[in-house]
């Protein structure tokens, strides 16, 4: 194997390493000395790849966070009502939870690109939504509300469930566990 | 495989319709072209942005055009800024 090649083999598996932590433990708890050990690699390594511990985060919330917005846009688009793009944000969350309910619950305390990672992923969000919920306000179809409004209530509803996930569905998924009846309460709200 | 994404504002482009002009050779999205299909200039697309956070997730003025700067200076079409 080229020498290049295993550099980026081992950077993808310090990456996936990193992101396994932060998911399971948090962010702010998890130590470098962890993530080369769960990588199977010498401490050192860890800034061989990245110089320092907060270029790992970033690293890693940057990938994950390209990640749980790729699957949110792929699976939002072309969704015609505003509950097949609910379904279809719940869907697009569900592959990385863990590690975006800690995105959610650490982000006032990383830098702030940890923060504007979430903004972008909500702003995608809030594109899908926005497509599908004028024009039904417009039309009658659901109570007509300020559109910031309509969202912060569905993005409020379904963080507080994945902060608060050891809470509301312990050694499971919540959205898999809750995520069908948040959609028809918050439809239920705004049924006009 | 991951779907291009707009060089300008980050959005992935998973059909041609969603390249600038229905034309997949462009690199930026319908988004940020202009009428005449042209890519918006840096103050454009930041101007639109921030609008579009704060219309959209409610956010005061000076954090979402912070946010979108921030943005922004991760994507190729606005590197160095």
């Amino acid at each position: 194997m080229k020498r290049a090649e295993r550099k980026r083999q081992t950077r993808a598996r310090l990456l996936e390493a990193a992101a396994r932590l932060f998911a399971s433990q948090g962010v702010l708890a998890t130590r470098t000395a962890e993530v080369a050990r769960a990588a199977g690699v010498s401490h050192g390594t860890v800034f061989v790849h990245f110089k320092t511990r907060e270029e790992l985060v970033a690293a890693v919330v940057s990938d994950r966070g390209r990640a749980v917005m790729d699957r949110i846009h792929r699976a939002a688009e072309n969704r015609q009502d505003l509950r097949a793009v609910l379904e279809a944000h719940v869907a697009g969350l569900a592959r990385h939870e863990a590690f975006y309910a800690r995105l959610v619950a650490e982000s006032p305390a990383l830098p702030p690109y940890a923060r504007h990672m979430l903004l972008g992923i909500q702003a995608a969000t809030s594109h899908h939504l926005r497509q599908v919920a004028e024009p039904a306000m417009e039309a009658g179809q659901l109570k007509r509300v300020p559109f910031h409004l309509l969202f912060n209530t569905w993005i409020g509803l379904v963080n507080h469930y994945l902060v608060n996930r050891d809470l509301f569905a312990p050694d499971a998924s919540v959205l898999a566990t809750h995520g069908e009846a948040l959609i028809d309460h918050y439809m239920a709200l705004l049924a006009s | 495989m991951s779907d291009p994404t707009c060089i300008a504002c980050g959005m992935p482009m998973t059909s041609p319709e969603q390249h600038a002009g229905g034309d997949s050779g462009k690199d930026y999205c319908v988004h940020c072209a202009r009428p005449d299909g042209s890519m918006k200039s840096y103050e454009e697309a930041l101007e639109g942005m921030t609008a579009f956070m704060m219309s959209s997730q409610g956010l005061a003025w000076g954090p979402a055009r912070e946010a979108v700067k921030q943005m922004m200076a991760r994507l190729p079409a606005w590197s160095g800024r």
